[in-house]
């Protein structure tokens, strides 16, 4: 048992960090998932191709495919300090979803196509799995997919297009085979956003960011956008969302506690500050708490995978237990503000309206299926009860 | 380096322990020793001297195993599972562990050979009449009386195993504030003591001690006079990871107790645990069994590595706390009228959760501690 980081590690870390001092000024900090500010997201293109032309988006892929070839672990390192700082990384459902899929199950072809351009940012892709009546049940979709010749010609609604307007291409599932059972005639696909048949209409979300309802209306899609087999998108998917890069989420629940614990030290309510109130030190024992489950669970996948060994109870253990803390950690953080976490902006809003950002942004804990689901698979593969 | 697994020998002690407490203490064992005069076992306890449990973390040339916190944390988990009445955090943690740090030489020589063997139970008597847990909440005093002694004038509560035991570890006030707590050791038969059986939810093996003018001489102190606190805090540390360890494996077997449950009893044509609600309970069992388990290796490996750990320790009890309650509610709603009933198993894991919530200090005590320890 061991939880140190080793001198290179450490070394890789002060890397990460000098880059970041040189490169993301604090105030371009932003939340790429809640802030539709045209200025910010042009200094988020820029600043996510050069974290690609580093090769750090394709960090632990092959170097054949322009990675670095790097374990995973620097990748968490790398993910720690990104999230320390709201790095504003764009373009994640490329390097990470598509590029994810195509590493489980993309043909050699596909993988020296696509990859080195994914991971120098040179696509930016959009996420188009979820339908209006496909969500948690993904493989209930009915968008659909026919081979015309050298093209596909694909019809369906995609629903919460997350950063559909500032991509140029979408990563969508559709039904190439409607014989097949349902989870074996679904293919993937790299859609470009300006072929005609493609419109979007907003969906304007509780974060202050915009997602999209897409419409495919018989738009024409080469073949060889085609990621993966023909019928094997399921796997792929799957295993994208379970086997992707090991994302350091505990780190943005440290900033946020962070954040209002200094709060707690320069506030005073009544006749004394903040912290020095026993019911307040209880609420931030619990956060602290949250952030500590966070941060033991993704080193936990780091140690199972350096060992390994399978990820615990399915795989499910740890999205539900993030899943779940989100709303709940950033609750806590309202009422030790007390009234005052309603204000947005404005000389009274505590911690420059964080708290009330953080709060609405904490209902955005479902992508990749709702904790429900999750717990499902932690009961039925995890623990072995019946389905 | 990230590595959160046990090594090959802790994996072996794993499986060497749960395979001796599987036979040496089966649940039907368990059961009889809760309602006997001794509510433990010494022929369990002389089996584990032997096999160099009983004084597995103390020196070898004091008859120890110089074993780490995690070696410990094995062992507690594999106790855990199996319910096994011992004093080994009473006696050989916290009293063993105080008298290596703050005794003399001719304390430690003449105690810990004999503890290490199973021969002498030492038993740690800190709490008092409000229940507070922490240096401010000693109170009983301890007055100099003449050059050679002190008087003790007070009492403790739920000092466990003091009818068993050979000598009392007891923390007094011999000045004001932090720097005030003596510890002295004193013979529970000694004139002025008084034992008394205090009846509990888990049956534990507790007692109120009363001393009434109890004479002691000054070499019953351990360590100098005004740093007992200073010598028990570091041992309360590792005491309270031992505890969780022992949350976790009593977890495990809960978890076992719910899933098979779940997986046989059938209602409305169907298991239970084919129902989300139920399948929710068990979840929840696991991810409390888990949680707590992360973050109790993770301050075992740091008090081992002799880095700052009160605020992993903090955080691992206000855990561990908290599961061990609400693990056990969720098992009771898995098994309803079923785990009611004292004949099933549950119960036994139910009781003695409630004195593991609160031994070592409650979840309000570690979530208060890790927030000073920022």
């Amino acid at each position: 048992m061991d939880i140190r980081f080793t001198p290179e590690q450490d070394a890789w870390r002060e890397e990460v960090r000098d880059f970041l001092d040189a490169e993301l000024p604090p105030e371009k900090a932003f939340d790429v998932e809640f802030d539709e500010d045209e200025a910010l997201w042009e200094f988020s293109h820029a600043f996510t191709k050069k974290v690609g032309a580093k090769g750090w988006l394709g960090l632990n892929w092959p170097t054949e495919y322009g990675g670095l070839g790097r374990p995973p672990i620097d990748r968490m390192i790398m993910s720690e300090e990104f999230e320390a700082r709201e790095a504003p990384l764009s373009g994640s459902i490329g390097w990470g979803l598509t590029a994810g899929s195509l590493l489980a199950g993309g043909t050699e072809e596909q993988k020296q196509h696509w990859l080195p351009k994914l991971g120098r940012m040179d696509l930016h892709v959009a996420e188009g799995l979820s339908e209006p009546a496909a969500g948690s049940d993904l493989a209930s979709l009915t968008t659909t997919a026919k081979r015309d010749g050298e093209h596909w010609v694909i019809s369906g609604e995609k629903t919460y297009t997350t950063w559909g307007t500032h991509a140029d291409w979408l990563f969508t599932a559709a039904r190439s085979d409607l014989t097949a059972s349902r989870h074996r005639g679904i293919t993937m696909f790299l859609v470009p956003l300006d072929l005609p048949g493609v419109s979007m209409s907003p969906m304007l979300n509780l974060g202050g960011g915009r997602q999209n309802h897409t419409f495919l209306d018989d738009v024409r899609v080469p073949h060889e956008y085609m990621i993966g087999e023909e019928g094997g998108g399921w796997h792929m998917i799957m295993n994208a969302f379970y086997g992707g890069g090991i994302h350091a989420g505990h780190a943005y629940y440290e900033r946020a506690f962070a954040a209002v614990l200094e709060h707690c030290k320069q506030t005073r309510r009544g006749d004394g500050l903040l912290i020095d109130d026993p019911i307040v030190r209880q609420q931030l024992g619990q956060l602290a708490l949250i952030a500590e489950q966070l941060k033991m669970l993704t080193y936990e996948s780091v140690s199972n995978f350096n060992n390994q060994k399978p990820p615990s109870f399915g795989g499910a253990i740890g999205v539900v237990v993030s899943k779940e803390a989100r709303p709940r950690f950033f609750e806590l953080c309202n009422r030790i503000v007390g009234p005052l976490c309603q204000l947005q902006e404005g000389r009274f809003a505590p911690m420059r309206g964080q708290v009330e950002a953080w709060y609405r942004h904490s209902y955005a804990n479902h992508a990749g299926g709702t904790s429900q689901v999750k717990r499902m698979v932690l009961a039925t593969r995890g623990l072995g009860l019946p389905r | 380096m990230i590595d959160l697994e046990f090594s090959e020998q802790q994996q072996l002690l794993q499986h060497t322990a749960r395979n001796f407490f599987a036979a040496q203490c089966p649940i039907a064992k368990v059961r009889s020793l809760e309602t006997s005069d001794l509510g433990y076992s010494d022929e369990l306890w002389k089996s584990m001297a032997k096999l160099d449990w009983v004084g597995l973390s103390y020196p070898t040339e004091l008859g120890g195993a110089a074993g780490s916190i995690l070696d410990l944390y094995v062992l507690y988990a594999e106790m855990g599972r199996c319910l096994a009445p011992t004093p080994h955090l009473a006696s050989s943690v916290i009293a063993g562990e105080t008298i290596l740090r703050g005794g003399s030489e001719a304390q430690r020589g003449r105690l810990i050979p004999e503890m290490s063997r199973g021969d002498l139970i030492v038993a740690p008597a800190l709490t008092e009449s409000d229940g507070a847990y922490g240096a401010d909440a000693v109170q009983l005093v301890a007055q100099a009386d003449g050059e050679n002694g002190y008087r003790l004038e007070g009492a403790k509560i739920l000092v466990p195993y003091a009818h068993v035991a050979g000598q009392l570890l007891v923390a007094a006030r011999t000045g004001s504030g932090p720097d005030g707590v003596t510890l002295f050791l004193i013979e529970p038969g000694a004139k002025g003591v008084d034992v008394e059986k205090l009846g509990n939810i888990a049956n534990y093996p507790l007692f109120a001690v009363t001393f009434d003018g109890v004479a002691v001489s000054r070499d019953a102190i351990v360590g100098p006079v005004g740093a007992g606190w200073a010598t028990l805090e570091p041992v309360l540390d590792r005491a309270s990871v031992l505890q969780c360890a022992e949350i976790v494996g009593a977890g495990e077997a809960v978890l076992d107790i719910a899933v098979n449950y779940a997986q046989q009893r059938e209602q409305f044509g169907q298991p239970v645990g084919k129902f989300q609600a139920v399948q929710y309970l068990c979840s929840d069992i696991a991810i409390d069994l888990h949680l707590t388990s992360l973050l109790a290796r993770q301050a075992a490996w740091r008090l081992d590595a002799g880095l700052p750990h009160a605020r992993e320790v903090a955080l691992a009890k206000a855990q561990a706390s908290e599961s061990a309650q609400h693990m056990v509610r969720q098992a009771h709603e898995v098994q309803a009228g079923h785990g009611f009933m004292m004949e099933t198993d549950l119960q036994l894991y139910t009781r003695r959760a409630k004195h593991w919530e609160f031994n070592l200090g409650d979840v309000h005590h570690h979530l208060d501690a890790a927030v000073a320890a920022l």
